[in-house]
């Protein structure tokens, strides 16, 4: 909600700033730099969005700009086309070539997809300059004629509010994008990974996302440029310019919305002033950035922000309820259940090799819904690689998953969320920057309907859905009493608080099958009583739970099934008294002559 | 056969800057998983320091020397200044933005003080070609390919013989468990990025007396330099070697067959596709992720 005032209050003043600025009458160089300001925004705002969001980092976007500007500018001077197709036509060409930059997130990230943004800058100034007949080389295409549309000449006034209409709708854009189920999602991925797959979201499809509007802003302003122009020359697009862009989102507060602006006005600004210094110019740019650097890491809003919630927020009790709360309806949080008695989870034979090590051995596992079912195992017996394999971390070396009697070795683990396979991690995997309530309804992803579309134009759907899943949110904290910390950051919560979490947010994604992999690792004894309760009551409502835990006391109290691993086979399995009492089981925890130990110790303790 | 003969040679010693220069960036990378972004210019750094001293009379091996150290020290301070503060936490990106701006003053820097035009180095191996078949190269020109060998042989001996190279080697795998270890890893960090300029610096030392030293010989030397080092897969020094000297030796075969003008964009495009077939690099691990 705070978000939503923030974003009408920047909207209204930026409006009524460039209303004022045309009553002022500018000169004919002020409104120049005006429009040019304007158009670099919407590359910023582009930028924004994946740097602030996606955290993917672009050093090529002065050559999307760019190629959106040529675009436009080879169509209407070599075929005559009128402002908005060729505009259009622009558009659509960035967006594909964003696509395609996206394509290699798939696999990498961080600096290699940095090196590979500079060299397609560098690939597309080349051709700019060589490729004469399309481009104009040097001299770059000149003699565009001035835009018309629908018979209106796009004469500088009338130009004046094209441009500023345009950024507007990428405002707009940046924020009905970021505070979505699209914006959350490509927070997550940027945060934890293997959280946001485990979760149902598609990392490719989402960072390709990203690229494309970031890409599509970037192309909507080069098409601007040309028909402000008039002619479009290699030497605006250059890497240079690329750095640029990055400084202008990094100077106004990545992930702000009124970043972009800020930091783009700032720099044009004094680029205008330091035109006098000529050769110092530059100079003064480079010792500028560092400065900046030094100075606000955070960017401007980003430092602006933390000085604000330093001098205005109390420190405020905050209670932390009990949970599982049995007052929450456990039917409206995971809906579906599953009957009983069904066999959820079934592998034959699963078996997985790194190299010449063997971490799963023809492992038969067989879960029935609404129990719980237990893995142990001293330390690398391969519990987690069982889980890994089930969640489709890992692909399965040779042997069979099946989940309600279909085959899902080797799926991709976004789609086998999606199916209703939730997990938790050793290592707590929450999305650190995110709120607490934004952290439960990332989980919610997979349950959303509504389109892009739909979320960019705000239209009912998206608004139905959003209240329904924030209120069901809500409900979850509730149920594992968090609910005073929802607006908190989730990597400032204590450990015990962050497992919780972590539960919450599997739960939200209404799992049939929820996977716990050591889930009391380092709570407390009152917290572990609380956990056992929790996957009674789970189970007992149609949950299929498999635990991984060391644990032992917690596992033979709350399993139904326990299956024992020792180096990656299943040595025993059964209830949890049977595989109390196998010496099979006694020796891999005890070693030799356990048995004879564990049964003393069984007597002593009996005393 | 003579034309083929003098691209390889030229490609070669084109090849012995890239793979100099790329060197160094895997060498500050192993140490902080992070670069100087712009370490294009402290290869022009040196050379251009280089020019100056030998105007100024000293001999041309002390002037190198110099060079080389000022170099170093430049390097030293930019991992220090630039660098370790902007690094702290995984994917940050802060650095790449920092160094950016370091490099853009040290080249301004130069075209205001040493002027934008080329200077000449003069050197007793740069004053007549060799000629084999049809081919002819000065001897400089040579010494690239083989001091850029030379200097991957040194650095893996310093790397598993050495004390400091087995704490270099040990800050790479693990900075924190280092760090247990009494190891310093901001020291290695310090002494890597000065290692790292010291060998950019003698690559620019090296090809001023056929290039001539200009404040803008390093900006595109450095880029290709830090695409070689990640196309490599950034992880040992052998491969970033090879793939700097192969990709000198493409460039001048794309000049002969294809055009002067189509160079960078299809020795990029070359880059491009290397990384889509090779996400991790060419010679890089792939890193199993534990969950």
């Amino acid at each position: 909600m705070k978000e939503r005032w923030q974003f009408l209050i920047i909207l209204a003043l930026g409006v009524a700033f460039l209303v004022v600025f045309r009553q002022t009458e500018p000169t004919g160089y002020q409104m120049g730099l005006m429009m040019r300001c304007m158009i670099l925004m919407i590359v910023t705002i582009g930028l924004n969005i994946l740097i602030g969001h996606a955290g993917l980092v672009s050093l090529g976007q002065a050559a999307l700009y760019g190629l959106g500007a040529y675009v436009a500018a080879w169509l209407a001077v070599k075929q005559g086309m009128q402002f908005l197709p060729a505009v259009a036509a622009g558009i659509i060409a960035t967006a594909i070539f964003g696509a395609i930059l996206a394509y290699p997130t798939v696999r990498v990230r961080g600096v290699y997809l940095a090196v590979i943004t500079i060299a397609f800058g560098l690939v597309f100034q080349n051709i700019l300059v060589e490729w004469l007949s399309v481009t104009g080389g040097t001299q770059g295409l000149i003699g565009i004629p001035r835009g018309n549309v629908f018979g209106i000449s796009l004469t500088r006034p009338i130009y004046f509010w094209v441009v500023a209409g345009c950024l507007i709708l990428a405002f707009i854009v940046q924020y009905n994008i970021i505070h979505s189920r699209y914006g959350r999602a490509m927070r997550a991925t940027a945060q934890s990974e293997n959280a946001a797959k485990a979760l149902g979201i598609n990392l490719a499809g989402t960072r390709t996302l990203a690229f494309v509007i970031s890409a599509a802003l970037a192309g909507l302003a080069g098409g601007l440029y040309t028909f402000l122009n008039l002619f479009v020359n290699y030497e605006t697009f250059t890497f240079f310019h690329s750095v640029s862009f990055l400084l202008m989102v990094i100077l106004g507060g990545t992930g702000s919305l009124a970043g972009p602006l800020i930091g783009t006005s700032i720099l044009v600004y004094i680029a205008e002033i330091l035109q006098d210094l000529q050769e110092w110019q530059i100079l003064a740019y480079g010792v500028l950035l560092a400065v900046v650097m030094f100075v606000m890491p955070r960017g401007i809003v980003g430092t602006a922000g933390e000085l604000y919630a330093r001098l205005t927020t109390k420190p405020r009790a905050r209670e932390t309820q009990a949970w599982p709360n049995r007052s929450v309806p456990l039917a409206d949080i995971h809906g579906e259940g599953t009957e009983r008695g069904q066999l959820v989870l079934k592998t034959d034979g699963l078996t997985l090799r790194f190299g010449g090590l063997t971490a799963v051995d023809n492992v038969k596992l067989e879960v029935s819904s609404g129990t719980v079912h237990a893995l142990i195992g001293p330390n690398g017996a391969g519990k987690s690689s069982v889980l890994n394999l089930i969640s489709g971390f890992y692909t399965p070396t040779s042997g069979t998953i099946a989940f309600f009697g279909n085959s899902i070795a080797g799926h991709p683990s976004y789609e086998l969320a999606r199916r209703g396979i939730a997990r938790t991690f050793q290592n707590t995997e929450l999305f650190g920057q995110m709120n607490v309530l934004e952290n439960v309804l990332v989980g919610f992803h997979a349950h959303y309907r509504n389109t892009l579309f739909e979320t960019l134009f705000r239209l009912p759907r998206f608004g139905h859905e959003e209240r329904r899943f924030l209120a069901q949110a809500h409900q979850l904290l509730n149920f594992v009493g968090l609910s005073d910390y929802a607006e908190e950051e989730a990597r400032n919560l204590p450990f015990g608080h962050q497992r919780r979490l972590e539960i919450a947010r599997a739960l939200a994604l209404r799992p049939k099958l929820l996977l716990l992999d050591e889930p009391a690792a380092g709570l407390t004894h009152g917290e572990i009583e609380d956990l056992k309760a929790l996957i009674r009551l789970l189970a007992d409502n149609g949950v299929t739970v498999i635990l991984v835990e060391h644990h032992v006391e917690m596992v033979m109290t709350v399993s139904d099934h326990v299956t024992v691993l020792d180096y990656g086979r299943v040595i025993a399995s059964g209830s949890a008294a049977q595989v109390q009492d196998n010496p099979q089981v006694i020796e891999a925890y005890f070693g030799t002559g356990g048995a004879e130990f564990a049964r003393q110790h069984a007597v002593a303790a009996a005393k | 056969m003579g034309e083929i003969l003098q691209y390889l040679l030229t490609g070669l010693s084109i090849g012995g800057i890239y793979a100099l220069v790329a060197l160094g960036f895997y060498i500050m990378w192993e140490a902080t998983k992070a670069a100087n972004f712009t370490h294009g210019d402290v290869y022009m750094f040196g050379a251009v320091v280089c020019v100056v001293l030998v105007e100024r009379g000293f001999p041309l091996l002390i002037a190198a020397a110099m060079a080389m150290v000022a170099a170093a020290a430049v390097g030293a301070l930019i991992e220090r200044l630039l660098v370790r503060p902007f690094n702290k936490e995984p994917n940050a990106i802060g650095w790449m933005l920092t160094t950016i701006a370091i490099g853009i003053v040290i080249e301004s820097t130069a075209t205001i003080t040493y002027g934008p035009l080329g200077r000449p180095l003069a050197s007793p191996l740069a004053e007549r070609p060799i000629r084999f078949g049809g081919a002819g190269i000065y001897p400089q020109e040579l010494l690239l390919p083989i001091v850029a060998i030379l200097a991957t042989i040194a650095l893996e001996l310093f790397y598993r013989r050495t004390t400091l190279g087995r704490a270099m080697r040990a800050v790479a795998v693990n900075p924190t468990a280092a760090g247990l270890m009494g190891i310093n890893p901001f020291r290695i960090a310090m002494i890597a990025y000065a290692l790292a300029a010291a060998i950019g610096a003698l690559a620019g030392i090296l090809i001023a007396p056929v290039v001539q030293a200009t404040p803008t010989m390093g900006a595109l030397i450095g880029l290709k330099a830090f695409g070689v080092a990640i196309v490599a897969g950034i992880a040992n020094a052998r491969g970033v070697v090879i793939v700097g000297i192969c990709y000198g030796v493409i460039e001048k075969f794309i000049e002969a067959y294809i055009s002067t003008g189509a160079r960078n964009a299809v020795g990029f495009t070359l880059m491009i596709l290397a990384l889509l077939l090779f996400p991790q690099g060419i010679f890089g691990r792939r890193e199993v992720v534990k969950v």
